[in-house]
């Protein structure tokens, strides 16, 4: 990453959560997901970059990856790229995986795909959040896309929380989703709070 | 668990404040991170800032949640052991994340349909433990770890009861179905059988082998988990028998699925008459292809100790319409 990013941080938490997913599911997925990772980030890395920012640093923590990284002199149209830049890089990664031939890249595609959409679901800390954000902003001003964003970010979070909660209630099943839930769930009411 | 690091973590909390109480005696016991600005200052009554307030909070909850449940253990040990059961199987049930990858990247690649991949992930996330949805789709992995040391058959073979002796038992046992689940009731009044067993022997209407003659190592029940180390429900017979031996078809049909799973490792489903089907687990190798057809005794797969296995051997179940037989009725004829 030295090219791209200047410093490069991870919290002790990561290091503990990468130890437990690669006990609990295997090395090989903990590297799939590592690797997808390292290319979203580079992706925003290199727009950025590409876009003439300095980025002060990358900070690795429980709950991913954040880049600090002086946007000030971004336009809405850089910042809308450079926040993009990730999930493209993913799919980009899972489409050169389906060209090499499917089936053996199987894997590597389904990890860079899911990271993908994952980013871009509309909710604020997440890259689709920002995206929308710049998107609204950048055609109808500031208010109005942090109304839309606040907006966009309660429905699709109460949503996902509702059915995984349902999906949960109704298969008696793992308790390990109830993190991703009961967090879906808070973001779905802080920013409905602020609408 | 939870309960576990929470009691630890006010431990270590009241640890913390106990030690600071002994140095400097008359001060209101603190945070660990708002003792080091303490110890520095010398006036001693200064008014806690919100940060300290909030850090005295978190001490003082973590020890009420640590006492309550120290008490609730104490007073209460049955209960607690139902909770700590309950969540400990609920924890079990960990999402396959290999699997729900492996379907997604499928489904983009176009070598499977949207449908077919969005059931394989809802089976991956929801019930990683229960395979019976899961065997119709088949999933292939390229990165389950394969295990080829044969030292640890060794462990395998302690619990060995030689496979005649059991044969002799099997044929005692009653040949109705009636008589059959009394027996089963008996053998299973402590603990419930899961629904989705069936102890009676069924008969099954067409001409059928023992796919291979080996050692029977873990029988059809409830039994402690080679790996796990806890009471579960062993879902077929284990027939131990050297990496590389032939498994033969149990009866002709159709083999449905072919797939890689982290439990059962290389596998293969067969669909017999009468919605019947088996199930070979562990493979090293599994020859025949998905949907080709099979007569009865025909080599499909080969001994193996892949997945979830402590030395080579054969998991064979036995399957009627989603509902789990127990094959030793028909393996010990031999």
């Amino acid at each position: 990453m030295w090219p791209l990013c200047k410093r490069l941080e991870v919290s002790p938490g990561f290091c503990l959560l990468a130890a437990w997913f690669a006990l609990s599911s295997g090395w090989q997925a903990l590297a799939v997901i590592l690797l997808a990772a390292a290319v979203h980030e580079a992706g925003h890395c290199l727009v950025l970059r590409l876009l003439g920012a300095e980025i002060a640093s990358l900070r690795v923590g429980v709950l991913g990856g954040v880049l600090t990284a002086d946007r000030r002199r971004l336009s809405y149209g850089g910042e809308l790229l450079a926040v993009l830049a990730g999930p493209a890089a993913n799919l980009l990664a899972a489409a050169s995986g389906a060209a090499l031939g499917g089936g053996r890249w199987a894997v590597w595609i389904g990890a860079n795909l899911l990271l993908c959409l994952f980013n871009l679901l509309p909710l604020r800390p997440l890259d689709g959040g920002q995206a929308l954000y710049f998107l609204t902003a950048w055609a109808a001003g500031p208010g109005t896309g942090e109304w839309a964003l606040r907006l966009a970010g309660a429905v699709s979070a109460g949503i996902l929380a509702a059915a995984l909660g349902g999906l949960m209630l109704q298969t008696g099943g793992s308790l390990w989703l109830l993190p991703m839930c009961g967090a879906l769930a808070l973001a779905a009411i802080r920013e409905a709070a602020r609408a | 668990m939870l309960s576990k690091q929470i009691g630890r973590g006010a431990g270590a909390a009241g640890r913390r404040t106990a030690g600071r109480r002994s140095v400097r005696s008359g001060n209101p016991p603190v945070s660990a991170s708002a003792r080091g600005r303490t110890v520095r200052s010398s006036t001693r009554s200064q008014p806690m800032t919100s940060g300290e307030r909030r850090h005295l909070a978190q001490v003082v909850a973590c020890g009420l949640v640590f006492v309550l449940l120290v008490a609730a253990k104490l007073l209460l040990p049955g209960k607690m052991e139902g909770i700590n059961r309950f969540l400990v199987s609920s924890m079990e049930q960990n999402i396959d994340v290999q699997a729900v990858f492996s379907a997604v990247g499928r489904a983009f690649a176009g070598e499977e349909d949207v449908p077919g991949a969005a059931k394989e992930v809802y089976q991956a996330v929801f019930h990683p433990e229960e395979p019976n949805g899961s065997l119709g789709t088949g999933e292939a992995l390229e990165t389950a770890a394969v295990l080829e040391t044969p030292e640890l058959a060794d462990a395998a073979l302690d619990s060995l009861r030689p496979y005649r002796q059991e044969a002799a038992g099997a044929s005692e046992q009653p040949e109705s179905g009636e008589q059959a689940s009394n027996l089963a009731y008996i053998l299973y009044s402590q603990q419930n059988v899961p629904d989705n067993v069936s102890l009676e022997q069924a008969i099954l209407g067409f001409a059928y082998a023992p796919p291979l003659s080996g050692t029977l190592t873990s029988n059809f029940g409830y039994r402690e988990h080679p790996v796990q180390g806890e009471e579960r429900f062993h879902y077929g017979v284990d027939l131990a028998a050297d990496t590389g031996t032939a498994i033969g078809c149990f009866a002709a049909g159709t083999v449905t699925a072919v797939g890689e799973s982290s439990s059962y490792g290389r596998y293969c489903v067969v669909a017999h008459e009468n919605g019947y089907s088996t199930l070979y687990a562990h493979c090293s190798r599994v020859t025949a292809s998905s949907g080709a057809s099979v007569s009865r005794g025909e080599k499909i797969a080969e001994v193996g100790e892949t997945g979830n296995a402590t030395g080579p051997h054969l998991h064979f179940e036995l399957h009627r319409e989603g509902v789990y037989l127990n094959p030793i009725y028909y393996v010990a004829a031999v």
